[in-house]
């Protein structure tokens, strides 16, 4: 079964793990990864999908994957346990930002004005999809469900743009990188929703791997093959459908500004 | 032109529209079952991709109701669009027990979390309801959700059935268009069947004469034998109809004309006798003349006597020939008719010392034929000297104007027997006597029967018999060609 056992050692199998931080549901590009993955480490990979952060998350922590795709915000959170391996590059800078969504006839651009909204969050352990309006919220020292009138997870953040945009939610939160890609990828989607807010600059995404990791050589083999991307052809193929410029080595206080905010919502409570 | 009532129409016409009225009878049941039947094919189909959706559906949103899940439930509605191929889901909507929204596939119709209200049609409590209906253009099904035991929420859902709809349409257009064809058809060939099956009976009409006059006329030969089978027999037997018709014609004209001749007979001892009389006479002066012919008073006298003899003699030969001069035919009476009738029976009333009045009081304008009503006086005439008591009168009495004409002749003698009485006024006299007895009363019956007039037989109180003949003369131009 997948995820169960300890793949990372006995055959020589890498499981790298995958959140829906990016756009899982293409096929080919996954075919793509994998085969690029395995070609560039001389490993077998086995790419693990799960629905939400939590579980990649603790099957990472757990040592069951090598190695997994992540959000800042389970990074910071389990910082002790993790190690960075990669961090994705996009537009040349490991940064990303958070944006609020409303329907496209919706004005305003204060997010007091989404008072009494059903709001689509997109992942509990997601930066841009939960922890960032959470951290707004709680700055005006109330909490998402009274201000709110209801909230729901999608569980992606692809998902997020089609609640809003067909009108289940009347807001979201949502990834700004995924939300770009979608609006290239599927302006109709995109059409019908608006930016109402953009969050500052945080660390994107990244790609993490157990503090003491079960196969140290699969590890390495695996960043070595992230942060070569970009100057291999087939590597390349896959960053442009990510619409990425490759992985580079971050500082661990690349993610300072999320955990500041995850810090605050502990306290905030 | 057709008559308003149908009854008057013909038949050429009748049997083609009750063809019509029948097809199209048996096309408005027939159509009705088809289009029936199709109703319940939709709607067992409908009930059935229906049924396909909502299974598909609950299965999936079963455990996101339960945790309240509201993009799972969406999400799933979404990918159940495509589930079933064939049925469009218009709305679907997913409430929970509380019968509140916990999505539908047009959230902002029906947000998350408001109230959630059935339509009447399906509100009852079976655990799942349809409301199909045919024709139209939606349909609506409702399943209740529970969970072993438990009310968990219910999926209601309306379905674009405006394709079923377009089907069913196009289906009665379609049975319209061949009924409707199919009728016209069949009435075209109701109608050419009909005035081809007529056509016997119309030959047959026309030469019975239905349309001018009553003269049958025999079916050419050549026109009876483009007929085959019954209706040949049936012509071939009205040709010998018309032949046997014809000879009996024939025969009545014959029978007529011997009858002249016979009555000529009965006139002829008197005729001979009227000559014989003065004859003596005659060569009684023919021999005074050889002896004393050269002595002047008597050669006189007896040139007078055979003057006056021999004026007899022509008076009667000359009458005699006036009434039995057949091409005398188109005159009309004049009253001096009546009185030659009067001198050719004027012998044999001598003779009977019957007396024979004559009270003629036409003005000569009766517009009547003179030949058939002088034979048909005289035979009367002829009649009433035979039955007249010796020393009796017979009277002889006409009156006319441009209206009428009435004759009357009338005898004191034992009074016309009942059988001969019937001969002139009824059904007797519309057949050819069976005996040579009553011949002179049928020539005078069938005479004043084609002058459109009538006969009246009475017996009067003082006895003998009064028979008058009535004619309306403005039948004359009519009847012209007949006499």
């Amino acid at each position: 079964m997948s995820g169960s056992g300890r793949a990372a050692t006995s055959s020589g199998v890498l499981s790298f793990g995958l959140t829906p931080v990016f756009l899982t549901s293409d096929l080919e590009l996954l075919d793509g990864l994998k085969n690029y993955l395995e070609a560039a480490t001389a490993r077998s990979v086995r790419l693990v999908l799960r629905r939400t952060y939590q579980e990649i998350t603790s099957l990472l922590i757990s040592n069951q994957l090598a190695a997994a795709w992540i959000c800042g915000y389970p990074f910071v959170v389990n910082r002790t346990a993790l190690d960075l391996v990669a961090v994705p590059l996009r537009r040349g800078r490991p940064l990303y930002q958070s944006y609020l969504i409303t329907e496209q006839d919706r004005t305003g651009s204060d997010i007091a004005a989404l008072k009494g909204d059903v709001h689509a969050f997109s992942d509990p352990d997601s930066n841009s999809g939960f922890l960032v309006t959470r951290t707004l919220l709680a700055e005006m020292s109330v909490r998402p469900e009274t201000f709110f009138s209801r909230t729901f997870f999608t569980y992606g953040h692809r998902n997020v743009v089609r609640a809003v945009a067909s009108g289940l939610a009347q807001s979201g939160s949502v990834d700004g990188y995924v939300y770009d890609v979608m609006a290239e990828l599927e302006p109709d989607l995109t059409g019908a929703t608006r930016i109402m807010r953009r969050s500052e600059w945080l660390g994107f995404p990244p790609i993490a791997a157990p503090k003491n990791p079960v196969d140290p050589a699969g590890v390495a083999a695996l960043k070595d093959a992230l942060l070569r991307m970009k100057d291999d052809p087939r590597g390349r193929s896959i960053l442009a459908m990510l619409r990425l410029d490759g992985f580079s080595a971050e500082p661990p206080a690349l993610f300072d500004t999320i955990a500041v905010k995850a810090a605050y919502v502990a306290l905030a409570g | 032109m057709f008559a308003l009532s149908p009854r008057a129409w013909p038949i050429t016409i009748k049997v083609p529209l009750a063809v019509a009225a029948l097809m199209t009878m048996v096309g408005l049941v027939l159509s009705e079952r088809v289009v029936a039947r199709l109703g319940d094919t939709q709607e067992r189909q409908f009930r059935d991709l229906a049924q396909v959706y909502l299974d598909g559906l609950s299965s999936s949103v079963m455990p996101s109701i339960l945790r309240d899940d509201t993009w799972e439930v969406f999400d799933a509605i979404e990918r159940a669009r495509e589930l079933v191929k064939g049925l469009r889901a218009l709305q679907t909507l997913v409430a929970n027990d509380d019968m509140r929204v916990v999505a539908a596939s047009e959230p902002r119709q029906h947000p998350v979390g408001s109230p959630v209200v059935i339509p009447a049609t399906l509100s009852t409590s079976d655990s799942q309801t349809f409301s199909f209906e045919a024709g139209g253009t939606e349909a609506t099904a409702l399943r209740r959700l529970s969970f072993p035991g438990r009310s968990v929420g219910l999926i209601y859902a309306r379905f674009d059935t405006s394709d079923l709809a377009a089907e069913r349409r196009n289906v009665i257009l379609t049975l319209t268009l061949t009924n409707g064809l199919l009728t016209l058809l069949m009435a075209a060939v109701g109608w050419l069947l009909v005035a081809r099956m007529m056509r016997p009976v119309r030959v047959l009409t026309e030469h019975l004469g239905a349309g001018d006059g009553f003269a049958a006329k025999a079916i050419p030969n050549e026109l009876l034998a483009s007929f085959h089978g019954e209706f040949r027999r049936l012509f071939e037997a009205f040709n010998s109809l018309v032949g046997s018709m014809d000879e009996r014609e024939t025969l009545v004209k014959r029978l007529a004309e011997e009858e002249r001749l016979g009555s000529l007979g009965r006139l002829a001892s008197a005729l001979a006798h009227e000559i014989n009389n003065p004859l003596g006479g005659l060569f009684n002066a023919v021999a005074t003349l050889k002896s004393h012919g050269h002595v002047d008073n008597v050669r006189a006298s007896a040139l007078g006597l055979l003057e006056r003899g021999l004026i007899g003699i022509r008076d009667v030969v000359r009458t005699a020939l006036t009434v039995y001069r057949t091409d005398s035919g188109s005159r009309d009476l004049i009253a001096a008719d009546l009185d030659d009738i009067a001198l050719l029976v004027a012998p044999q009333a001598r003779r009977k010392s019957v007396a024979v009045h004559v009270d003629s009081r036409l003005n000569d304008t009766s517009r009547v034929p003179a030949t058939p009503i002088r034979q048909a006086v005289l035979n009367l005439l002829l009649n009433a000297v035979a039955a007249a008591p010796e020393g009796s009168d017979v009277k002889l009495i006409a009156r006319g104007d441009q209206h009428d004409l009435e004759i009357s002749v009338e005898d004191r003698g034992d009074g016309i027997h009942p059988s001969f009485a019937d001969i002139l006024t009824g059904a007797a006299g519309r057949s050819v006597p069976s005996e040579g007895s009553g011949l002179g009363l049928w020539t005078t019956r069938r005479l004043v029967d084609e002058l459109g007039g009538r006969i009246e037989v009475t017996m009067p109180s003082g006895g003998g018999t009064n028979i008058r003949l009535l004619f309306p003369c403005c039948n004359r131009r009519e009847l012209a060609n007949v006499a």
